[in-house]
């Protein structure tokens, strides 16, 4: 008893230590490209760095001015929207017959994709696509940002159908269903949880994605992250410039966590569990 | 409605075999039992016949059609699972109708089908709710009502009460055997429980390793069981198995106590001295407690009693065999009594202890 009343005070506040150590290490650089963005360009880069200032817009409004903003997050929409789609719609199938066959190998594959550096499909890909003349098309975008959303999704959603019970599918069959309908009136009803989660994690991924779309994109097809790119000059780098748009780029996919938060963790632990 | 014909069945599963060659018969409109321990191959028989598991070799006919190879789908059979499979994001009504609108049947006949179920099985009160709202029993019925809807061909049912508790384990084992009697269609239901097998089928098939031991009427195989596996498997508690040698007209036992040979069926067929070791099977409830101090029967001491009420089970020991009677509750005995008990004429088998086999 006696050890037990101690122990548990002295936990909860190592607890409270260890958070409070990686919110600050996760919340530093946050708040800092907030503020920065709210400062005047001289001021963010002065040393040591000031707390208190006069807040300011000016970068935020300069952002429109000198660069098609507007155009670049529709940019960002549409490839990421697009390819979410696309890594729901061939993912969810994909994750149910991994699932249903025990067969693992494709799911294997396509996390060692996932896991490889983008830079090793870049260049077979920037010869593919400039040979198909599709150098800065949406396109050349979507598809390759549904190689990222694309294992998200499949990996994602594995647990949750393999929630299902077997003999839940197997009622379905007896009752007259073939493959496509279990997976369209069983399968997908049962996992509508996962499919919110798979599709949130894929829009967050591919939203971020820098690489494919500073490569393959061009002046008119640029996504925002690769956009914000451009602030960054050979000169001198206009920093209020480049936290303004960060913020900016940074709210959807943060406004989305908060917003689902807790429905993201449970679901998250529900799929596995369940299985 | 359609009769069964499984004919040279193999199934494997990788290296393993689980039905080395299986042949069986059941009739159009048969209640059929598959009985036996865990890993027989009773379920694995019973999911070749839904079209859930493949086969390695044979035939497998429903009706007059060859079904190797026939998707589950489109079998024509209802199937009851053990854990009920409702769809959960069904509503009772959507679970019963879901086959009838693959199959494309008008919304109309669809209704009317779901109304006689749900009125022959007393579910008409929660047709709207989800199964996550039903208690174990109700969702019993709702897994039979989405199978008697279908009118299919044949009914197969996978050890549907063993989720169930002991007293409405009894009353649904009542329902389905009433059911089975109005329906009239083929079924084959799959328990490892003897009792379910002995109050509900017309025919029982007992399985061991993927081998059929024994079909026949309950009764028969209460009676003359095949082998010593039937025999201790069916019925409760099991028989007893007592090492006998033959000495003149009698049958003597570990103990030196002997049984008249003439109240045992098959000891005719015996001759004294042979070498062969011989087993005598009796049923608990076939040995008579005589009392103390009758003269006949074989005496035992009793070890322990368990009253059931109706009657008393008394375990005992003869030689190295633990035993069981089933006598009287009024012969009030208590652990340590001696007691008497006589053999029932005619209801002892003969095995032969090396086959198992019994001896007719």
């Amino acid at each position: 008893m006696r050890a037990r009343s101690f122990s548990v005070p002295w936990f909860t506040v190592l607890n409270v230590i260890q958070l409070t150590i990686a919110g600050i290490v996760v919340i530093t650089p946050t708040l800092w490209m907030v503020l920065s963005s709210f400062k005047p360009s001289f001021e963010v880069t002065a040393y040591p760095p000031t707390l208190i200032f006069s807040p300011t817009l000016e970068n935020y409004a300069s952002l429109s001015q000198t660069t098609p903003f507007l155009h670049y997050a529709f940019n960002s929409v549409l490839v990421t929207v697009s390819s979410t789609l696309i890594g729901i719609l061939l993912g969810a199938p994909a994750a149910f017959v991994v699932s249903w066959t025990r067969i693992t190998w494709p799911a294997i594959v396509s996390l060692v994709a996932r896991m490889a550096p983008g830079t090793l499909f870049l260049l077979p890909w920037y010869v593919m696509f400039r040979h198909f003349d599709m150098i800065g098309s949406y396109w050349s975008l979507i598809l390759t940002h549904a190689v990222i959303t694309l294992p998200i999704v499949l990996w994602v959603m594995l647990p949750f159908f393999d929630g299902i019970p077997r003999s839940v599918i197997e009622a379905a069959q007896i009752d007259g269903c073939g493959p496509i309908k279990i997976f369209r009136r069983i399968a997908v009803p049962l996992v509508s949880t996962g499919i919110a989660v798979a599709s949130i994690l894929a829009f967050v991924f591919s939203w971020n994605y820098f690489l494919f779309a500073l490569v393959l994109s061009n002046a008119q097809t640029k996504t925002l992250v690769a956009a914000s790119f451009n602030f960054i000059g050979e000169g001198a780098t206009n920093w209020g410039g480049l936290m303004a748009a960060a913020t900016l780029i940074a709210l959807p996919p943060l406004i989305l966590a908060v917003v689902v938060q807790r429905w993201l963790v449970s679901g998250l632990t529900l799929g596995a569990v369940k299985g | 409605m359609a009769s069964i014909s499984l004919r040279k069945l193999v199934k494997k599963f990788g290296e393993l075999t689980v039905i080395p060659d299986l042949d069986l018969e059941i009739p159009d409109r048969e209640f059929v039992v598959l009985v036996g321990p865990s890993g027989c191959g009773k379920s694995t028989l019973l999911r070749i016949l839904a079209g859930l598991e493949t086969i390695d070799g044979g035939e497998v006919m429903i009706g007059e059609e060859r079904v190797n190879g026939v998707p589950a789908a489109k079998r024509d059979i209802a199937m009851v699972f053990q854990d009920y499979a409702l769809y959960p994001h069904m509503t009772v009504r959507q679970n019963m109708a879901f086959a009838l609108e693959n199959k494309g049947a008008d919304k109309a006949e669809i209704e009317r089908r779901i109304t006689e179920a749900s009125r022959l099985l007393d579910i008409g009160d929660y047709l709207d709710r989800r199964p996550k709202a039903l208690s174990g029993g109700q969702r019993q019925r709702v897994a039979m009502g989405r199978a008697i809807v279908r009118d299919p061909k044949v009914f197969l049912f996978d050890e549907p009460l063993s989720n169930l508790d002991a007293k409405l384990r009894a009353a649904v084992r009542a329902e389905i055997k009433a059911l089975a009697q109005k329906i009239r269609t083929t079924m084959v239901f799959v328990t490892h429980d003897q009792i379910e097998a002995m109050t509900m089928a017309d025919r029982i098939v007992v399985m061991k390793a993927g081998v059929i031991q024994q079909v026949g009427k309950p009764e028969e195989i209460y009676e003359r069981p095949v082998n010593m596996f039937v025999a201790g498997f069916i019925g409760s508690p099991a028989m007893n198995f007592f090492p006998v040698t033959v000495e003149g007209d009698d049958l003597r036992l570990q103990t030196g106590d002997t049984v008249p040979g003439h109240a045992v069926p098959g000891f005719a067929t015996l001759s004294a001295g042979q070498d062969r070791q011989i087993v005598l099977g009796i049923r608990p409830e076939h040995l008579d407690g005589a009392g103390e101090g009758k003269g006949e029967g074989v005496p035992i001491t009793v070890d322990l009693v368990e009253p059931l009420g109706s009657d008393t089970l008394i375990h005992f020991t003869l030689g190295d065999v633990a035993a069981i009677a089933r006598v009287s509750p009024d012969l009030r005995l208590a652990p340590g009594d001696r007691v008497s008990l006589v053999p029932a004429p005619g209801k002892a088998r003969l095995f032969d202890a090396e086959s198992g086999k019994a001896i007719q």
